[in-house]
């Protein structure tokens, strides 16, 4: 991208954080609290946030953490919960062919579902200044991210239980959910995944795992049986 | 766990996502996922997001003889047609956590 068109898409990424502001700082703040509040010290629940920097594996660690789960099952299963950002990076690759290593390896270890998201409504616009807008909007929400985390970890433990904050994770994940439902199959998968890690128990903790790779095969069978209920991928 | 251990599981993960996110960008948008990778992909998502929050709606732990916490779940029901019909997460957090307080508030 030349020079003079940078400035410009680097601020249009950061105004279009701000829709997602409220939601990325609650979040934020929530995984920071859950990481203090299972034992780990400040300086490791930051660490999470800025070492990772992916709300729903730190919240998955936090929880095996807690569950006394082995460290190879903790990372296993969060990175199992990471692997979505592959498909992230090679359609963001696309974009960025053009752009210097470092602008490449930045927008690595920005890449988060909301920035991915936006940025991909403005690239099918057929809009060109894909590259830099992305480092803005991507950047801006790992600034909010790790003041959220900050607040959380020092404040979380001043709001009183009884307010059942811990259920915020839960909701986060329903309302990334119930939009990726737009198949019979896609929703065998949630159903299924669901299920697993309701009813099966598994030494180690590997629940999840289970329930992730038991849903993907499901999701799999059932657009194999019903092709025409497909319309994504 | 030991804290050096609890270190080199963040700093684990931490490296295994930032190659995940790295993947093709670093290879230039050369290579292409595979088929089969990008079907696993397109459903491990929802699988593991359903995985993740389905335990937190029980009354105990999870096993054959679980049992469904009420006021959760009919929060969690809130929030999901909240989030199905206006697509924002902080609405069906607004939507769930209102239910959540309001059954707690009559005992329900």
């Amino acid at each position: 991208m030349a020079l003079s068109d940078r400035q410009p898409a680097l601020l249009a990424g950061v105004r279009a954080c701000l829709p997602l502001a409220p939601g990325v700082l609650l979040f934020g703040m929530v995984c920071g609290a859950a990481a203090a509040g299972v034992g780990l010290t400040p300086g490791q629940s930051f660490a999470l946030s800025w070492l990772v920097f992916a709300g729903s594996s730190q919240i998955v660690a936090t929880q095996l953490f807690a569950a006394g789960a082995p460290g190879w099952v903790i990372v296993l299963t969060g990175w199992v919960v990471n692997l979505r950002f592959m498909m992230y990076s090679a359609t963001l690759a696309q974009q960025f062919r053009n752009e210097s290593r470092l602008a490449r390896w930045l927008a690595g270890y920005l890449l988060t579902d909301q920035a991915f998201a936006v940025t991909l409504a403005r690239a099918l616009d057929g809009r060109r200044d894909i590259p830099w807008f992305f480092l803005g909007i991507a950047a801006t929400l790992w600034l909010l991210w790790q003041i959220a985390s900050l607040a959380g970890i020092y404040l979380g433990a001043l709001v009183p239980p009884r307010w059942s904050i811990d259920f915020v994770v839960a909701l986060t994940f329903i309302g990334v959910l119930a939009p990726l439902l737009r198949d019979r199959a896609l929703a065998a998968a949630a159903v299924a995944g669901g299920l697993t890690s309701v009813l099966l128990v598994l030494p180690l903790k590997l629940n999840l795992m289970a329930a992730a790779l038991i849903g993907a095969g499901v999701g799999i069978g059932m657009e194999r049986l019903w092709p025409k209920s497909q319309s994504g991928a | 766990m030991a804290e050096i251990a609890i270190w080199g599981v963040i700093a684990g993960l931490g490296l295994a996502t930032f190659a995940t996110r790295l993947s093709f960008l670093a290879l230039l948008g050369e290579a292409e996922l595979p088929r089969w990778l990008k079907q696993i992909l397109h459903y491990v998502p929802p699988a593991i997001l359903a995985a993740i929050v389905a335990p937190q709606l029980l009354a105990g732990a999870p096993g054959l003889a679980a049992t469904l916490d009420g006021p959760r779940t009919l929060a969690a029901l809130a929030g999901f047609a909240v989030a199905h019909f206006t697509r924002s997460t902080f609405a069906s957090i607004a939507a769930g956590m209102a239910v959540l307080w309001g059954l707690t508030l009559i005992q329900w």
